[in-house]
């Protein structure tokens, strides 16, 4: 029935079986805007936030989804800038993870903030020396840039294409495409910087607190890095998924090493980055503040796991694995990396923001459990949703994947 | 023109373009955002003239002078009285939140009726005219003394106009509330010969000792025994805390003594020994003024020594011995008592042997100590009631309660023996009964018997200002103005040393269809004709109000606020006693010579003790908790509904119970679901619960939240007094 | 009319802990005066709204060497370590939080706050609260409400301000009155005045002639947090080693001491 819209050469699934999986999806996607929209009316007090977290569940998202979606720009920035042409076979997927992940992110911005309709005060009002203004004004940007990174895709579209203005249009924007991708690259460092320099800031909370350079804290460089450097897993993670959803191979393998290799040595010099820093800051920055490093971890919840957990299991095993040869190009090397590489920056994340709000600062004052309510779980699950159909749509009606014609001859 | 797909989409694409780039979105988002700053749901207080006007706080018997700060016709704040005796400025929870209860939505707006269940709205005149009838049928069939009354004004003109009514009526049955005053009045009476009200003289003592007084939990006047406090930290003077409690009091003080509850009087005892037996007593006090020291001294040397004490109440021997050595040192020392907020009168034996130990050291009447003090400042005397026959023979009944009968001679009024006489079927039944500034269905102990026995009357009358548990049981209610819109005198004691009297004046006309308690009092009684009306012969209760005051005392009171006795000086003890003898007379020793009243309650059943402690943030009185202080309470006294109460680890490992744990607290009284607090300040074996919880009516910040330490503690009758002398319950605690 | 360039003041408070009783009249007299609403049910103290909270502190040792202790805890107004950078004001992406150069208050500006709540992840003071629900006041009662203070909406950060409209009207006053200065009466918070054991001491802390001036100074004065270089303008005071050492945080073996200043 659709199959004029379906990109030439290429196998899809009959509509009505992909309508119903859509359906599915979508039947996820109106739960989480129903609880959209309860937040919107009745305020957050649909939440289980509450004034020892402000910040929770959404912002964890928020900066978890970004980390991943780290994908987009060091990808494209190994492409269009380093030369990494191999790279142009995984890129648009990148880009598409990518645009999902940034919109996403500013939607559950959106839910998160008590007053939406005055959200645009960052812009007007902007405070230039908050962390939080810098990520908003880069976010958009780079926003803006990813929607210009995916639009030539969508415009490759089959019949799209016939009409010539869009065909002249998606051909010239290739031809500048490294101008946005240097571009992107520049926004991400900064924006991904800035999240982490939003819990390193923070003097008022030895937990979160890191010295620096200038005006940053190191943790706006390691977040930078740790984007670029886990970025690149998630999207090999999302593409072997899809390869198995599919059950086609849609990847040559010489491509995904390339990029797993690069990942890999990025996780590894970053995870010395972050032993440096934690050592740094256990030994010098907290005592400073009166604190020993265990009395961050002091709580009978997760303790001193989650330290271990992010970096040794979240870290040093995954780029072990995936910096050895023979560890990237086995299968189920690759999965565990991958999997754990994606474990390993969102523990980071959430350590950077909900362990922030629970260790007591004030002497006298209380470790504070939290435990996120449906509304707040429906809208975070709400954009996977949105993500699932867009990835779907995309996949079925645009060539997202360069390699899959020759890979899978009809 | 056909419209083809790619004009719909260009079209479509344009007028996209084209709406963007308009002023239309951005003038939308900027109202939009205007809008919020806006919501029409958020109110927007009214501008106005701000006025301040000086009253008076009746919520408690302190006696603090108010600033009430009105914008237009609104009191928007209530403040202390900068410049007042009592309080200059400060002022406690409950009276900064009184506006609260000015506009609270459960106002009694009309005078009401029941009528099958349901209240109905009457008139005024059909209101008054249905008591008048009902008070003229009962006077004709003789039985003027089933006409009963609760008060809670102790002093001032409505409880003297009540008071008036009841004596030209023919009633005796009038009880008004009872606290530690009355156990201390009594004691006053029996060693200094008058009865009067004690004052003490924090601001002057060097050492104060007291007896689980609740100093700044809101005992007495509690801003100035604030204020009195900080003052002490300040002149580095000693204050020693007696109680089985960490309250705040005990947190305040420089040592805290941990007793066993219910022998405080034991350690005032034991202390008393220790004087006496090591000579540190004001030996010209004892030997020109006094009468039966010798006796006394025999009797303390028997009964209590330190060692014997120091079993009884749980400390050493040598704390009580250097206790005593150090407060007999003291230049200034002042020892008091009264649990809590003194809510409960407490026994003979315990008020009197600490008035004891404050005479011994010879601090009576003296520089920080315990002054004599007449009832507030004097009034123009009222013509004396001339009871008609009718009521003179009624007058010769004997009073329900027992007071003044032949079992408790000595007491004045015993609200609290209310329920068990009335339930037990003793006296002739209570026809008629007036509830004015009281709610005994909350306040007294044993709520169940309290519940019972006013079912059992048939006709009760409040003059409630808000719909609380007693105005919900009553079959009529005549509402009194709230006290920010009415005149009245508030003559205080509440422990202070000197003579003092405010006047509340209306800071707002009245807002609804309601009327002074004062005017009800004498248009019943002018109604009821002949004799009674003769008695009441002012026009209202304004006219009555200022001829009683006077004219200097009106025209400074309503300039100032408040009206100071400068004249009155205490009569130190030199100058001798208003006993017979002229001279202090040391306590009947078979009076003080028993073993102190105990906890009522089986030990197996019940193998814990529970005690009821006041705090500032909960009003456990008459009047409700407004909201701000149900928001102030903390969730270790109050979580969602449930009531905590406070146990020590020790206990709770003993019970199995865990912080925050859901259990059965039950006793003798009544049983009810409870969460636990873990806490190391109280002793091991104890229960502690918080006092002004478990409302029954009220609005929905208070009401049906935690439970009401009166349906768990009973009342015990002092052997010697009759007045409530319970300080706690057994009581057992399980796991839910 | 004289208006001459005046001094910045730094208005800052002295509370003596071992003068407050834990009564909660502060906190009380804040909400009448400040407009904070209340809900049904306010048991939940992590969204219960009180700009002063009074805090129970303890030695944490058993039956019956227990202690306890009782801090009142207002905005610290943090002046940060250079003037204006304090925690939350320098996080703010919308400028709705100001350090105040003339008065050193920190000020909240309801109608620009767009609740994104990163102020209060940044104040380790916990003094600031958002609005989870609507204020909703019962009937009739909206009738207390001062127009001096606005009624915030659901949705925003609130916090306490020192009374900043009472510095307002003490200015309004002396400009009417041709004086110069604010006379110290003139401008006191309404716990300030409320406190009924006379704890809280109010004043501009650059002020020799005022109160606060002077206690500041006592040996047993310290304030909270000072280690994380906060600079809050709230002192307390107290002779017990234990409720001071409390206003802070220690490594084991260290004593009571200056805080080296660590971010400069």
């Amino acid at each position: 029935m659709d199959s004029a819209l379906i990109p030439e050469g290429v196998k899809r699934c009959p509509l009505p079986q992909f309508t119903k999986g859509l359906a599915v999806v979508g039947a996820v996607l109106l739960w989480g805007v129903f609880a959209m929209l309860l937040c919107w009316l009745k305020g957050l007090n649909q939440t289980n936030m509450n004034d020892y977290y402000g910040f929770a569940l959404w912002i964890w998202a928020d900066l978890a989804v970004i980390a991943l979606g780290g994908g987009a720009f060091f990808t494209g920035l190994l492409k269009y800038i380093l030369g990494k042409d191999e790279l142009k076979n995984i890129i648009n997927f990148a880009v598409l993870i990518g645009f999902i992940c940034y919109s996403s992110a500013l939607l559950i911005l959106a839910i998160d903030i008590g007053q939406p309709l005055r959200g645009w005060f960052i812009f007007w009002h902007a405070n230039v020396h908050s962390m939080l203004t810098e990520v908003a004004f880069c976010l958009s940007c780079y926003f803006a840039v990813l929607t210009i990174e995916y639009l030539p895709l969508v415009l490759e579209n089959r019949q799209l294409d016939k009409v010539p203005f869009f065909h002249n249009l998606t051909h010239n924007m290739h031809e500048i495409m490294p101008v946005f991708a240097a571009t992107g690259a520049f926004l991400s460092c900064f924006h991904q910087g800035s999240l982490g320099g939003v819990a390193g800031v923070l003097y008022g909370r030895p937990f979160a607190y890191r010295e620096g350079l200038l005006v940053w804290p190191w943790t706006f460089f390691l977040f930078t890095w740790s984007a670029a450097a886990y970025g690149p897993c998630f999207t090999i993670f999302l593409t072997k998924l899809m390869e198995k959803i599919t059950t086609k191979k849609l990847v040559k393998d010489n491509v995904i090493e390339l990029l797993a290799k690069i990942s890999g040595w990025m996780i590894f010099t970053y995870i010395i980055a972050k032993i440096i820093d934690t050592g740094w800051w256990a030994f010098r920055t907290a005592p400073e503040m009166g604190f020993q490093w265990t009395d961050f971890y002091n709580n009978a919840f997760y303790g001193i796991w989650i330290l271990i957990a992010e970096i040794v299991v979240g870290g040093i095993f995954p780029a072990l694995i995936l910096i050895t040869p023979k560890g990237r190009s086995s299968s189920t090397g690759l999965w565990i990396a991958v999997i754990l590489a994606i474990i390993g920056v969102s523990l980071n994340r959430w350590v950077m923001v909900l362990q922030v709000m629970a260790v007591p600062v004030l002497s006298f004052d209380q470790w504070v459990l939290y435990f996120p309510s449906w509304q707040e779980i429906a809208t975070t699950i709400l954009p996977v949703a949105y993500g699932v159909i867009l990835t779907a749509l995309s996949y079925r009606y645009l060539p997202i994947f360069p390699q899959e014609k020759e890979l899978n001859p009809a | 023109m056909k419209i083809d797909r790619r004009c719909f989409l260009s079209l479509g694409i344009g007028a996209a373009a084209g709406i963007t780039l308009s002023p239309l979105p951005w003038k939308i988002t900027d109202d939009l955002s205007i809008w919020t700053q806006n919501w029409p749901w958020t109110p927007v207080p009214p501008d106005g003239k701000t006025i301040n006007k000086k009253s008076a706080c009746q919520l408690c018997p302190g006696g603090c002078g108010i600033a009430v700060r009105r914008i237009d016709k609104r009191v928007v704040k209530i403040e202390g009285l900068k410049g007042h005796p009592v309080n200059d400025g400060g002022l406690c929870t409950l009276g900064l939140s009184a506006a609260q209860l000015l506009y609270s939505p459960f106002r009694i707006q009309a005078p009401v009726k029941k009528v099958n269940g349901k209240w109905r709205k009457i008139s005024w005149d059909d209101a008054l005219a249905t008591i008048t009838t009902k008070m003229t049928e009962l006077r004709e069939e003789g039985k003027a003394h089933t006409v009963a009354g609760i008060i809670g004004g102790e002093r001032g003109t409505v409880s003297m106009l009540w008071q008036r009514l009841f004596k030209a009526y023919g009633s005796p049955n009038l009880m008004r509330n009872t606290s530690m005053e009355d156990a201390y009045s009594l004691v006053l009476q029996k060693t200094q010969g008058n009865r009067v009200l004690p004052g003490f003289d924090f601001e002057n003592a060097d050492f104060v000792l007291s007896f689980g007084s609740g100093l700044i939990d809101g005992w007495g006047s509690p801003v100035r025994m604030f204020r009195a406090l900080g003052d002490m930290k300040n002149r580095q003077a000693k204050f020693v805390q007696v109680e089985p409690r960490l309250s705040n009091t005990a947190a305040k003080a420089d040592q805290w003594l941990p007793i066993i509850p219910g022998t405080e009087a034991l350690l005032a005892l034991g202390l008393i020994h220790v004087i006496l037996s090591e000579s540190l007593y004001q030996v010209r006090f004892v030997e020109q003024h006094c009468e039966g020291f010798d006796n006394f001294k025999k009797m303390v040397l028997e009964t209590y020594p330190p060692e014997q004490v120091a079993k009884a109440t749980g400390i050493k021997v040598e704390t009580i011995k250097e206790l005593g050595r150090e407060f007999a040192r003291a230049k200034n020392p002042l020892a008091v008592c009264g649990r809590g907020q003194g809510l409960t009168p407490g026994s003979f034996q315990e008020t009197a042997a600490v008035h004891v130990l404050n005479a011994l050291t010879g601090n009576l009447g003296e520089k920080g100590g315990v002054l004599a003090m007449p009832a507030g400042p004097e009034y123009e005397e009222w013509p004396e009631v001339e009871p008609d026959d009718v009521a003179a023979e009624a007058l010769q009944q004997k009073r329900l309660d027992g007071a003044g009968g032949d079992e408790f001679p000595d007491a004045g009024d015993l609200p609290t023996r209310l329920a068990q006489v009335i339930n037990t079927g003793k006296g002739d039944g209570i026809q008629l009964l007036f509830i004015s500034g009281a709610n005994p269905v909350y306040t007294l102990p044993d709520t169940k018997a309290v519940q019972k026995a006013l079912a059992a009357i048939p006709f009760k009358v409040s003059f409630a200002t808000h719909m609380d548990e007693s105005a919900e049981m009553a079959d009529l209610i005549l509402p009194n103005h709230c006290f920010l819109e009415r005149y009245e005198d508030v003559p205080v004691a509440a422990g202070l040393t000197s003579p003092i009297v405010n006047l509340a004046v209306p800071v707002v006309k009245p807002m609804y269809n309601t009327k002074h308690v004062g005017d009800s009092i004498i248009a019943i009684a002018q109604a009821l004709g002949d004799e009674i009306a003769d008695a009441f012969s002012w026009e209202n209760y304004k006219t009555c109000l200022k001829e009683t005051l006077g004219d200097e005392k009106w025209e400074k009171l309503t300039e100032e606020g408040y009206w100071v006795d400068e004249e009155f000086k205490p009569v130190p003890w030199k100058e001798g006693f208003k006993s017979a003898a002229t001279k202090f007379i040391f306590p009947d020793p078979a009076r003080l010579n028993h073993p102190p009243v105990s906890a009522s309650g089986d030990a197996k059943q019940f193998p814990l003790t529970l005690i009821a402690c006041d705090s500032m943030r909960l009003a456990g009185g008459a009047v409700g908790s407004p909201p701000f202080l149900i928001k102030i309470t903390p969730d270790s006294v109050l979580l969602k509904e449930d009531l905590v109460v406070e146990i020590n680890p020790a206990t709770a490992a003993d019970l199995g119970l865990k912080e925050g744990a859901q259990a059965v607290l039950a006793t003798p009284k009544g049983s009810g679901r409870v969460r636990v607090h873990l806490d190391h300040g109280i002793r091991p074996g104890l229960v502690a619960m918080a006092r002004g919880l478990g409302h029954g009516a009220h609005d929905k910040y208070l009401a049906g939240k935690g439970l009401n330490t009166n349906a768990f503690i009973g009342p015990v009758d002092d052997p010697d007094s009759g007045y409530d002398a319970a300080w706690g319950i057994s009581a057992s605690l399980a796991k839910a | 009319m004289k208006q001459e360039q005046e001094k910045p003041k730094k208005f800052g408070m002295v509370i003596d802990l071992d003068k407050c009783t834990g009564c909660g009249a502060c906190m009380v007299a804040c909400m009448a005066e400040n407009n904070v609403p209340f809900k049904e049910n306010e048991t939940n103290k992590l969204d219960s709204i009180t700009w002063m909270r009074v805090y129970k502190l303890t030695n944490n040792k058993p039956f019956p060497m227990t202690e306890v202790c009782y801090l009142p805890r207002p905005c610290q107004h943090c002046e940060g370590l250079h003037t204006g950078h304090s925690p939350c004001v320098s996080v703010c992406p919308a400028t709705a939080t100001d350090y105040d150069m003339e008065t050193g208050i920190v000020s909240q500006i309801y109608t620009r706050c767009f609740g994104c709540r990163y102020c209060m992840g940044a104040c380790p003071y916990h003094a600031r609260y958002f609005n989870w629900w609507d204020p909703v006041w019962p009937e009739g009662m909206e009738k207390m409400l001062s127009p001096n203070v606005s009624p915030r909406m659901r949705g925003v950060v609130e916090k306490c301000s020192f009374c900043f409209h009472r510095y307002q009207a003490a200015k309004d006053k002396a400009f009417y009155k041709e004086t110069r200065a604010i006379a110290e009466d003139d401008y006191q918070t309404a716990c300030t005045q409320a406190c009924p054991a006379g704890a809280i001491t109010f004043g501009d802390l650059d002020n020799k002639d005022h109160a606060v001036y002077k206690k500041k100074q006592d040996p047993n004065a310290f304030r909270l947090l000072e280690r994380l270089g906060t600079n809050t303008k709230v002192y307390y005071l107290s002779r017990k080693e234990w409720v001071r050492k409390a206003g802070d945080n220690y490594l084991p073996g260290e004593g009571l001491q200056k805080p080296r200043r660590i971010h400069e």
